[in-house]
């Protein structure tokens, strides 16, 4: 490892351009008791660009309403808070997450598509499974690769050193570790820790290539674990690295999964990835346009 | 004209025509050619077996091993080829590290292609499968050619 290189990452996490702590300030109001929906609607009044993308996430055809949703309380009555959480979150991160990612080569959007994927195929697991989902699976696999663009750089820089580790057989997030003395899970986890993120979020970001390497297992870590392993393995997202990751048997187990409940939640995961991560290609052009003013 | 097809589809090219998939993990990429007619498709199918869900298999045969393959059999024929002048080439079926056998969904999908060419009787003139590398396809359907791109590595099959 270079020297100094460590306090240069930690230093970039630092620095990183924090989001809009939005979706933390919305994740506690939806576990607040005394909340309500006018307090929800209260807070997203000042974020336009926010309430647009919920509503026409809302509108998409993955929650499959029968009609027309015009307003963000019409929203929490017909989705419930659960669904809002994730929807606000979604909106928050996407332009963060559209980049592209330089050292594992993903062009812009497709870390976007990734993520997008992967939330969907976690939720399908748990439903699939029997596990009661909440807001927080769809947040922590959405958030799940996070470090990746602070680690970027870095893994560029050192491409031909991580490459070289990996070639020996171990997985790609274990030769960042061995290379530059951390990994994307760990970065990421940093992250989100820093914005105050739920903990067992943070935990399942952190450890979602080593599932088995958490003090407790928990069924978000597995989750997220195992939708990744199979976004990848159907081409959503694959970078540089390729399959280089290796799935855990024992989270499998812990799960209760079966070859064909991962096949099944292969099958429809494409379908629900596209159709979300397109719901906010097509809304860019609204969102980022500048106001019409008619001083032209 | 290019082509480019995404996972569980599939696009035939004629001559002077490039079809192309990008991302092949554990899928399948399967790509059929008749040199005189000149017509190849390339089908990118995601899952080994359409009964894992048949009523995705009704809308998008192309998703699954079994159904698609026998679809892009069809349409080329379709278009003029004949069976004794086919060449069959296969690429991606890879696999993540380790030896999950929940995980092989490439393995299990080049083995659904197999049996199906041996059923009748046709052979794998050329594969590229396996291994934990993503893999895109450019296949040039003048000359029949097909480039396999790896990372920076490019090699004909």
């Amino acid at each position: 490892m270079k020297p100094g290189r460590m306090d240069k990452i930690i230093s970039d996490v630092k620095s990183f351009p924090s989001m809009s702590n939005m979706p933390v300030k919305i994740l506690k109001l939806i576990d607040d008791p005394q909340s309500s929906a006018a307090k929800i609607e209260e807070l997203l009044r000042y974020d336009p660009g926010i309430t647009a993308n919920i509503l026409k996430l809302t509108n998409s055809a993955y929650f499959g309403l029968s009609s027309r949703i015009g307003s963000v309380r019409q929203a929490i009555v017909l989705l419930g808070w659960r669904h809002l959480g994730k929807l606000v979150v979604a909106s928050c991160v996407n332009a963060i997450l559209d980049k592209p990612v330089p050292g594992y080569d993903l062009p812009a959007g497709e870390l976007w598509r990734h993520s997008i994927a992967v939330s969907v195929a976690a939720e399908l697991l748990a439903k699939e499974l029997g596990i009661s989902a909440n807001d927080e699976i769809f947040t922590a696999a959405l958030l799940h690769d996070l470090g990746k663009l602070v680690l970027a750089n870095y893994v560029r820089e050192d491409l031909q050193a991580i490459e070289t580790a990996a070639g020996e057989g171990i997985p790609f997030h274990a030769a960042e570790r061995r290379v530059l003395g951390t990994d994307h899970a760990e970065i990421g986890a940093r992250l989100l820790k820093s914005w105050s993120f739920p903990l067992s979020l943070v935990k399942a970001v952190r450890w979602h290539h080593d599932p088995d390497a958490a003090k407790e297992p928990r069924a978000i870590t597995d989750l997220v674990h195992v939708a990744n392993m199979l976004c990848l393995m159907i081409g959503i997202g694959v970078g540089r690295e390729g399959l280089r990751y290796e799935p855990s048997q024992a989270a499998a187990k812990r799960l209760g999964l079966k070859t064909r409940q991962l096949e099944f939640v292969a099958s429809q995961t494409l379908q629900w990835a596209n159709e979300l991560s397109e719901v906010f290609e097509a809304g860019q052009a609204n969102v980022g346009s500048p106001p019409a003013t008619g001083a032209e | 004209m290019r082509h480019v097809v995404q996972v569980g589809d599939m696009k035939i090219g004629i001559d002077g025509d490039v079809v192309v998939t990008h991302a092949l993990g554990s899928c399948l990429g399967f790509m059929l050619y008749d040199p005189v007619a000149r017509v190849g498709g390339l089908l990118h199918a995601m899952l080994p077996l359409s009964r894992i869900n048949p009523q995705k298999a009704e809308a998008n045969p192309y998703m699954f091993v079994d159904t698609g393959v026998v679809r892009l059999f069809n349409e080329i024929y379709n278009r003029g080829g004949k069976k004794s002048r086919l060449v069959a080439k296969a690429a991606g079926c890879g696999r993540p590290i380790g030896n999950n056998e929940m995980f092989k969904i490439g393995e299990r999908n080049y083995t659904v292609l197999k049996k199906l060419l041996w059923k009748n009787n046709i052979l794998l003139d050329a594969e590229a499968v396996g291994g934990t590398v993503s893999r895109t396809v450019h296949f040039y359907i003048s000359s029949g050619k097909i480039i396999i791109k790896t990372g920076q590595q490019e090699t004909e099959l």
